[in-house]
């Protein structure tokens, strides 16, 4: 089971992409748990999710979040600002699995 | 590539700016204490629309109608009007847990407490009293002050650990219940202190101290035109370079819109004139309310108007849905708008030119002004714009006017950037137009990595 949690400044445009990475996880038959919460959240959901992913707009928020990832051990990152766009739910599933899987066990 | 160097400069500037306002203690707990009240905010919005619902003061005699009034009021006086209260606790609670104390609700109550405290207990001869407009917009900056200091003074107090020394032999849990007693016992007394002390000075109130020497003058600043350009273009110039202006620029812009904001509610359900035409509102429904921020549902209508390549058809068609509710980051990164040269002009002049028109119309009283009612953002335009200005349909038709002024400014820039796509995918046979081949900014997706 992947956790994949995405945030952004109210959950509202990353819970688009989510709707879209569900259907494609489902597709290829990967069993994952994708939710999107606001910023204010994100450090509290944290703890349940395998990876945090931001809406391209709130990257400035890394450094803000990264201590915790790091305490936590959650890879973080900003999601692609084309991909987000496009709300291309696969690229970003694969950006998400693909950072699962470099997490340091 | 002049070009890029230059905005990678600027994204060098800003970024950073970003950041800083961003990780600031005290603005992320002002952004997140206005967050925990908000829900109690548009519940009470909910009821003053309700309450003002359009014809039923013709249909209703005089009496049922002010009976069904008084009603529903007490929803909204117990929420909307009282806003304060829950700001200060959600500042103090959000101040308090950032630096992770086991019970941070205490933050929130002894900011509260720390704010009645410095508060004037008498209303007209009327002791035993807590006026509640102080907990509206009037007591809004001391109550953001005070959730500050008494979350701080509250935080340094428990870190310094001074503790009641129970007898062996006392549970373990009832001492530790005493441990939040002198920390917010001490951190009250400062406040009780300052009250005292401020009662010797010509301002008798510490209330009346700040709402002259800073609500006031910055109130007055914030309600003129000027003010409100320049952050509007700030939020403009933050999206443009896909940092989300508004996180950024509202906070500390919010509590003067919520001040402003409240100050018309006052005045709306008293009946009497609307002071402020700039309020929370006016920013909320008639800036961003119009398919989110840039007001890019404008920009939609006009691709299923003018839109001939199939990459602006397609953006189009995934940003409807969202956009209705003023979502448009698909249309933001999609478009893009984000880095886009060839769209600054209009992203940038378009909300001003709407401030502008929007601000004289409500000023020359052609529009009501927005009423005070928290709309929730979210809400699509032509009914937010009905439901801000107080249920009134030249609110509908004023923000239906902006998004064709709007549709105008964007035109010309829409043209080309759609002619540009169409060329490309006439001499292309890729399926996939990436932006950068076509406006030759190379690396525009390593730049906001």
């Amino acid at each position: 089971m992947k956790n994949i949690l995405l945030a952004c400044s109210s959950g509202m445009s990353t819970s688009l992409l989510v709707k879209k990475m569900q259907d494609i996880a489902k597709e290829r038959g990967i069993e994952a748990e994708i939710w999107a919460v606001s910023q204010d959240k994100a450090e509290i959901y944290m703890e349940k999710a395998d990876v945090l992913l931001l809406g391209p707009q709130m990257r400035f928020m890394k450094r803000k979040f990264s201590k915790k990832a790091d305490e936590l051990g959650v890879p973080i990152d900003s999601i692609d600002p084309v991909a987000y766009g496009r709300v291309d739910g696969a690229a970003v599933l694969d950006k998400a699995l693909d950072l699962i899987g470099k997490k340091p066990l | 590539m002049e070009n890029n160097k230059f905005m990678q400069v600027l994204e060098n500037i800003l970024l950073p700016i970003a950041d800083k306002l961003n990780n600031n203690r005290y603005l992320t707990a002002l952004r997140d204490g206005f967050m925990i009240a908000l829900p109690l905010i548009i519940f009470g919005s909910m009821f003053v629309v309700l309450a003002n619902f359009p014809f039923l003061d013709e249909l209703l005699s005089k009496e049922a109608y002010a009976a069904y009034q008084s009603a529903l009021n007490p929803a909204s006086n117990a929420t909307l009007s009282i806003m304060g209260a829950f700001v200060i606790i959600g500042i103090g609670y959000k101040l308090t847990e950032q630096y992770k104390l086991e019970s941070p609700i205490y933050g929130g109550v002894v900011a509260l407490a720390a704010f009645l405290i410095l508060t004037p207990q008498v209303l007209e001869d009327v002791t035993g009293v807590i006026p509640t407009s102080i907990l509206g917009a009037e007591g809004l900056f001391l109550g953001l002050f005070t959730a500050f200091f008494a979350a701080e003074l509250y935080r340094f107090f428990v870190q310094k650990n001074w503790t009641i020394k129970m007898p062996a032999g006392v549970p373990d849990a009832v001492s530790k219940s005493f441990s939040s007693l002198i920390p917010i016992a001490l951190t009250l007394t400062v406040f009780l202190l300052t009250r005292i002390g401020f009662s010797f000075t010509p301002f008798e109130t510490v209330q009346n101290f700040i709402y002259t020497i800073i609500q006031q003058p910055l109130t007055a600043l914030g309600s003129g035109l000027p003010a409100t350009i320049v952050a509007v273009v700030l939020i403009q110039v933050f999206w443009f370079f896909g940092l989300h202006g508004q996180i950024i620029v509202n906070s500390v812009f919010d509590p003067i819109w919520y001040a402003l904001n409240d100050q018309n509610l006052q005045a709306f359900q008293a009946g009497t004139e609307l002071p402020n035409v700039i309020t929370k509102q006016f920013i909320d429904t008639f800036l961003v309310g119009m398919g989110g921020t840039g007001m890019t549902l404008a920009v939609i209508l006009l691709i299923y108007l003018i839109g001939r390549s199939r990459q602006l058809k397609q953006i189009g068609k995934l940003g409807t849905p969202p956009g209705i509710f003023n979502v448009n980051e698909p249309i933001i990164f999609g478009l893009p708008i984000v880095m886009n040269p060839l769209v600054l002009v209009p992203w940038i002049l378009a909300p001003v030119v709407v401030t502008v028109i929007t601000y004289f119309s409500m000023s020359t009283g052609l529009v009501p002004k927005p009423a005070g009612i928290i709309v929730p953002w979210t809400t699509p335009p032509i009914l937010s714009g009905y439901l801000a200005t107080g249920n009134a349909w030249q609110g509908a038709v004023l923000q239906a006017f902006n998004l064709i002024v709007v549709m105008l400014i964007w035109w010309p820039f829409l043209k080309i950037l759609d002619k540009n796509y169409y060329e490309n995918e006439k001499n292309t046979s890729k399926d996939k137009i990436i932006f950068e081949e076509i406006t030759g900014i190379k690396g525009f997706r390593d730049f906001l990595n």
